[in-house]
This record gives structure tokens, C-alpha cells and sequence, in this order.
């Protein structure tokens, strides 16, 4: 059953035509790639990590990542390819740091684009996700830090924000891996 | 119960008209949508822009006459616009999804945050933050008590002179010998240097660093300095490279990237090159001053001087535009033990597998330019210099090593004190030079790398000749207020 899947994950997003751009060239691993993107100090490489059992190094300040790291992990047989890239506000950039993380939504055509935001912020990060749902990238919302966000007395409805939206969502809160094993299901879902 | 289906963003209609117009004009094959790329057009995108020229050809100019008559529509730019729509439309989501009820009264968490960044209380805080992190815990206890236990009792006193014994036995000829256990050696100076010295003082800083960078304090500290730092043509933003610097100046180098205009990141690689000592440096030099307060105080204010000086002499003379500073402030948060020690580990592990074949590498070349004779040589040529400043002849030797690796000259130095061939004012005109003086390899290879040829050796042929005058100069004022250290 799985098996039919992947032919049908790695055609998303090459669209009809058949010209080969450069766009295309960088896509032939055969393999799904999962981008992690978002501002920057809102607990990417915590995710990456936890999501790859890796160790990306990780602090309390904006722009610890510089350079994309990349993992693989294999989530219900499906092999995929994570990338956590340095932080960026939006899909507009401004430093050379966040045209760097844009060229993966741009050139590599991921199959999976997990937008991160801080759970506290989410009104300043909700501008970014929509660009990401607007540019038909297979979108899926990352609310982490939840636990700061319900000391500061802030509560999601995560369904009503799934059906606004028309993308998952998923709470966690990273540094403590809570959440991680619902985030793979959905990150599994969202191959469906 | 029935569910709204999502919405679109509605932008303004003759944007939405123009969107429309631009996508259907779009041939080429893109990685995103379309619609993505009319928008980003929109918004003045150059990198989309130059893509799009490149693929679309004739229509390109179509596309620009579309995307003046939208603008011509609006009093604002377009990307403003398009952004109040966005922002418009996740309010009208956020007041459908979220409850908020913010806790009365400030927590002690939101005060101390207050209090970091207020110039009054905030420059105490971070003196403080200095002395106890970096004075007490790198400088006296890494660079004191933990080199002096590693190098002295353990290297100096046990380890080496049995290494020299087994060496004896299995290699009879000298010259050879020296390769391993002699004054340059791979054992007695590389590994030993490496090991005794850098280690615990780079291992102290990490720790240092870890738990500051995880509290959260690196963010206010950058508000804090704004200020100050706009004089010298920079921005808070320049702070995070800056105390990465103090780790390693290769590594901030590197994060010079996270800075918006190219202006910034030269001022920023220069000051590094530089007047920003690395935790080996550092950790060295607070140790062998550290038993000196005045000494100590003169170093202190040198560099700061330099710093200043040079940051806002660069302002002036690199063209550029100057930068508004915002960053994002995330709340003071508890180092986590476990997260501090695994970072702490990594970094060690990063640094000496970058050090450790370098210093191999270096006592090779040093004892090949010992037995050539071909050190000899440089180091007479350094000798004039070196007098001139007010050294003594053996501090050629350290500013020869030192070439090759920042941290591996101030361990150089680091011996000479403990041999007692040198103290007082030729020490501190020593310990400044050398901090001031040429960027380690590594340093100079990522200067290459991130900034191009030219920045990179503009950079370090104006650091070579400014280090020894600013010694020189040092020397000569110290000597004429007959200051006695």
C-alpha cells in the first residue's frame, strides 16, 4: 500500500511542463524533503533534533543557524530528508542569511514545508504561513513553545485554526519532546 | 457543526487584478506557484525579478508596465500594502482561534529582563556578567587553577618527561627526536599547548557562553549596546558575532551573515580580525594578568580604545547605508544543565578537531624551520621590530607562532611568563600586540570565504603594521608616564 505513495510524493510539485529548468536539476534524489522554516529563536533545530535524533546546536538567541543542516529519518517507511534552515521572517528577504533559506522553498521544492512559530507570536507569524499557503507549498503549522504561550494566559483553538487555515496543525513544545509523536503523525498524514 | 471553508488573503482589487494579469503572462517552469511569484513580483522582489527576466524574455517588460500601473493605484509602496492585507487577515483568524488573558502584574522574569536593558542598571549587570563569567570563571580559575593542574603537574611534571625518556630510547639521533619532545615538538609543544592550555580555557569559556547564549541575555545585551555600537557605524545586531568572537573568531565570521548590510559585515569581520581576542587569547591573557589589576586595566582600556576607534573610523571612510536595529527579545529562560553541557561538548569537539591536527601541523613546520634554519631567519627579522616595541628577543618566537594560530601565540606567551622572561610593561605591550595581531589561518581562510580576496587581505595587511604601532605607541607612553607594573 505505502509503496504507491512515494511515486505520488515526489511528483508534487513538479508542475505539467516537461522543460528542464535548473529548478528541476536539484530535485532527482529521489528521496521527500521536508523543510522546517520560520523566525528566527522560535525552536527549529530543537525540532530538527528531535525529529532526527541529531544534534544542531541550539541556544536563547535570533540566528543561531547560519547554514542549512540536514538530516534523514524514515517515518512509517517513508524516507525523508529534513532541512532546518536559518531563520527567516517572511518569504520577502532581507539578510543574506534568509535568502539562503529561502532558496530551498524556492529551488528545491520540497514536499513538505513545517512552518515553526512561537505560540506567544502567533499573530506576528501568521503573515508568513499564509504566503507559504499562497505559494502552494504542502504547509503544515508547527505551534511550539506551548508552554509559554499557556503561562502567558494564551489559548489556541488548534481545529478552528486547522479549518481557517485549511492546513495542520500541531502544539508542542519542543524542549520537553512533547508533541513530537503527534507531529510525525501528522508529518505522515500530510504525505497522504 | 458546519466549518467555514479556508480563506484567501483578499488583497485590494487592482492588485488582485494585477496578480491575475502577471500570472497568466508567466510561461517558464518555476518551483512555486505562479500566483507566488506574481506576488512576490509585486512586492519588488529583485531576486524574482532577475529570474524572471532571464525566463520570460519579451513579456518581462509587460510585466513591469503592470506592476507600475498597480503601484500607481496606491499612495504606499506595494509590498507595505500587501502586507497590512496579510496582517488584516491573520487578525480576522487570530479573533476566531485565540483567547488571550494576560496575567496581571509584571513576574520577576519580565523586571530582571527590564533591568538588563536599561543603560543605569544594565552596564553594571554586565560588568558583573564579565567579571564573574569571564574574569573569574575563564580567567583565574580555567586559565589559573586548571592549567596550572593540566600543564604543570601533569604535562610538565609527569606526562612530558616520561614521553622524553621513551623517546630517547626509541629515537637516538637529536634532530630527529626534537620532532616529537624537542622545544617545538609535537608532543611537548603541539599536543601540550593543545591539551594543557587551550583546552581547559576554551572548555571554561564554552560553558561560560553556553549558559549565557541559553538565558537569553546575548538579545538584551544587543539592545543595551545599540547605542554605543551605532557610534562605530554598527548596530545591536553586531553584538551576537561579537561575543561569539570572544569564543571563536572564525566561527563568528561566519555568523557575520545574520547582518543586513554588506557595510556591516566588513566593520564587523575587521573589528573581529582585529580587536576581539578568542577564548584561548583571552582565557591566556586574563590568567597571566590576572595577578596584575593595573596591568590588567591597561590591556582592558587598550582595546576597548581600538575598538572604538577603529569601528568608528570605519563608519566614516566605508560607504553604506545605516541600519535600523530590531530584534526579536525571547524571555529570560533558566539554562538547562543537559542543553549546556551537550552544546559545551559539541563546541569542543568542533574546536579540537580543528586545532588539534593544526598544532600537529605547526610544531612540524617549526621544527623543519628550526632545523633549516629558515626560523632563525624570520625570527632575526622580527628582531628589530620586536625591540623596537620594547620585547625582548624572545617574543619573536611567540609572534611567529601566533602567525599560525591566535590561541597557539598566546600559549606561546603563556610559557614565557611562567619562565620568567618576561613581566610588567614589555608584558602588557606584549599581550596587546599579540591580541591586536594578524587573524589565525582558519580566520583568515573564512575571511576569504565570506567577505572575498580582496576584503580579506585589505583587512589583514591593515591588522599586521596597526598591531605593532599600536604597541609601539603603547610602550612609549607608558615608559614616558613612568608607569612601573
Amino acid at each position: 500500500m505505502k509503496i504507491n505513495i512515494l511515486p505520488k510524493i515526489l511528483n508534487r510539485g513538479k508542475s505539467a511542463g516537461s522543460c528542464h529548468t535548473e529548478d528541476e536539476l536539484s530535485d532527482n534524489t529521489g528521496i521527500a524533503k521536508v523543510a522546517i522554516v520560520g523566525t528566527p529563536n522560535v525552536g527549529k533545530s530543537v525540532i530538527f533534533n528531535r525529529l532526527t535524533g541529531r544534534h544542531a546546536t541550539i541556544s536563547n538567541y535570533p540566528g543561531t543557524t547560519v547554514t542549512m543542516s540536514r538530516g534523514k529519518i524514515k517515518i512509517a517507511d517513508i524516507e525523508m530528508e529534513i532541512v532546518d534552515t536559518p531563520g527567516m521572517y517572511s518569504l520577502l528577504p532581507i539578510t543574506e542569511e534568509e535568502r539562503v533559506a529561502r532558496s530551498i522553498l524556492l529551488e528545491e521544492k520540497p514536499n513538505l514545508v513545517m512552518h515553526v512559530v512561537d505560540g506567544k507570536n502567533l499573530g506576528r507569524m501568521l503573515p508568513f504561513t499564509m504566503q507559504l499557503i499562497e505559494a502552494e507549498l504542502n504547509t503544515l503549522l508547527v505551534l511550539n513553545m506551548m508552554d509559554e504561550t499557556e503561562a502567558a494566559g494564551i489559548e489556541i483553538d488548534i481545529n478552528e485554526l486547522e479549518s481557517q487555515l485549511g492546513i495542520p496543525v500541531v502544539s508542542t513544545v519542543a524542549t520537553r519532546s512533547h508533541g513530537i509523536d503527534n507531529l510525525k503523525i501528522k508529518i505522515e498524514e500530510a504525505f497522504k | 457543526m458546519l466549518k467555514d471553508a479556508p480563506k484567501q488573503i483578499v488583497y485590494g482589487a487592482a492588485i488582485e487584478s494585477a496578480i491575475d494579469s502577471i500570472q497568466k503572462l508567466l510561461a517558464g517552469n518555476y518551483a512555486v506557484s505562479k500566483k507566488a511569484i506574481a506576488i512576490l513580483l509585486l512586492q519588488g522582489d529583485t531576486e524574482i525579478a532577475d529570474k524572471v527576466k532571464a525566463r520570460e524574455g519579451d513579456h518581462f517588460e509587460r510585466i513591469t508596465e503592470i506592476i507600475s500601473q498597480a503601484q500607481s493605484g496606491y499612495g504606499q509602496e506595494l509590498s507595505y500594502v500587501m502586507a497590512m492585507s496579510r496582517q488584516q487577515h491573520a487578525r480576522d483568524i487570530l479573533a476566531k482561534t485565540v483567547v488571550s488573558q494576560p496575567k496581571i502584574g509584571k513576574g520577576f522574569a519580565e523586571r530582571l529582563s527590564r533591568i538588563t536593558m536599561h543603560p543605569v542598571t544594565g552596564i553594571p549587570i554586565l560588568i558583573a556578567v564579565l567579571y564573574v563569567g569571564l574574569y573569574w570563571f575563564v580567567g583565574v580559575f580555567g586559565a589559573g587553577t586548571l592549567v596550572g593542574l593540566l600543564e604543570e603537574n601533569l604535562f610538565q611534571d609527569w606526562l612530558n618527561p616520561l614521553l622524553l625518556d621513551a623517546f630517547e630510547w626509541l629515537i637516538p639521533v637529536d634532530w630527529l627526536r626534537n620532532l616529537f619532545v624537542g622545544e617545538f615538538g609535537i608532543f611537548t609543544m603541539g599536543l601540550t599547548y593543545a591539551f594543557a592550555i587551550i583546552l581547559p580555557i576554551v572548555g571554561t569559556f564554552f560553558i561560560v557562553f553556553s549558559i549565557i547564549e541559553d538565558s537569553g541575555y546575548l538579545p538584551r545585551l544587543a539592545m543595551l549596546l545599540d547605542r554605543i555600537f551605532k557610534k562605530i557605524g554598527l548596530s545591536g545586531r553586531a553584538v551576537i558575532p561579537m561575543v561569539l568572537g570572544l569564543g571563536c573568531d572564525t566561527m563568528a565570521t561566519i555568523v557575520t551573515r545574520t547582518q543586513e548590510t554588506k557595510r556591516e559585515r566588513i566593520i564587523t569581520t575587521l573589528l573581529l580580525a582585529l580587536a576581539i581576542p578568542c577564548s584561548a587569547q583571552l582565557g591566556v591573557i586574563l590568567g597571566i594578568l590576572s595577578t596584575n589589576g593595573m596591568a590588567l586595566l591597561i590591556w582592558i582600556i587598550t582595546m576597548l580604545f581600538v575598538l572604538l576607534l577603529i569601528g568608528y573610523l570605519a563608519s566614516k571612510v566605508i560607504p553604506g547605508k545605516k541600519t535600523n536595529f530590531y530584534m526579536e527579545i525571547p524571555p529570560l529562560r533558566l539554562p538547562r544543565l543537559s542543553n549546556v553541557l551537550a552544546k559545551t561538548y559539541a563546541r569542543l569537539q568542533w574546536y579540537l578537531k580543528e586545532v588539534v591536527p593544526f598544532f600537529v601541523l605547526a610544531s612540524f613546520v617549526l621544527w623543519l624551520g628550526d632545523l633549516t634554519g629558515v626560523f632563525d631567519y624570520v625570527i632575526k627579522g622580527l628582531e628589530p621590530i620586536v625591540r623596537g616595541i620594547g620585547l625582548p628577543n624572545e617574543t619573536s618566537e611567540v609572534f611567529l607562532i601566533g602567525f599560525f594560530r591566535r590561541d597557539f601565540g598566546a600559549a606561546g606567551l603563556y610559557t614565557m611568563v611562567e619562565d620568567g622572561l618576561i613581566a610588567g610593561v614589555p608584558l602588557v605591550v606584549a599581550a596587546v600586540t599579540l591580541t591586536l595581531f594578524v587573524p589565525c589561518i582558519a580566520q583568515f581562510l573564512v575571511m576569504i570565504k565570506e567577505r572575498g580576496k580582496k576584503v580579506a587581505l585589505a583587512i589583514t595587511a591593515f591588522v599586521f603594521p596597526f598591531a605593532f604601532f599600536v604597541g609601539f605607541l603603547l610602550n612609549t607612553i607608558l615608559n614616558a608616564l613612568g608607569i612601573k607594573l
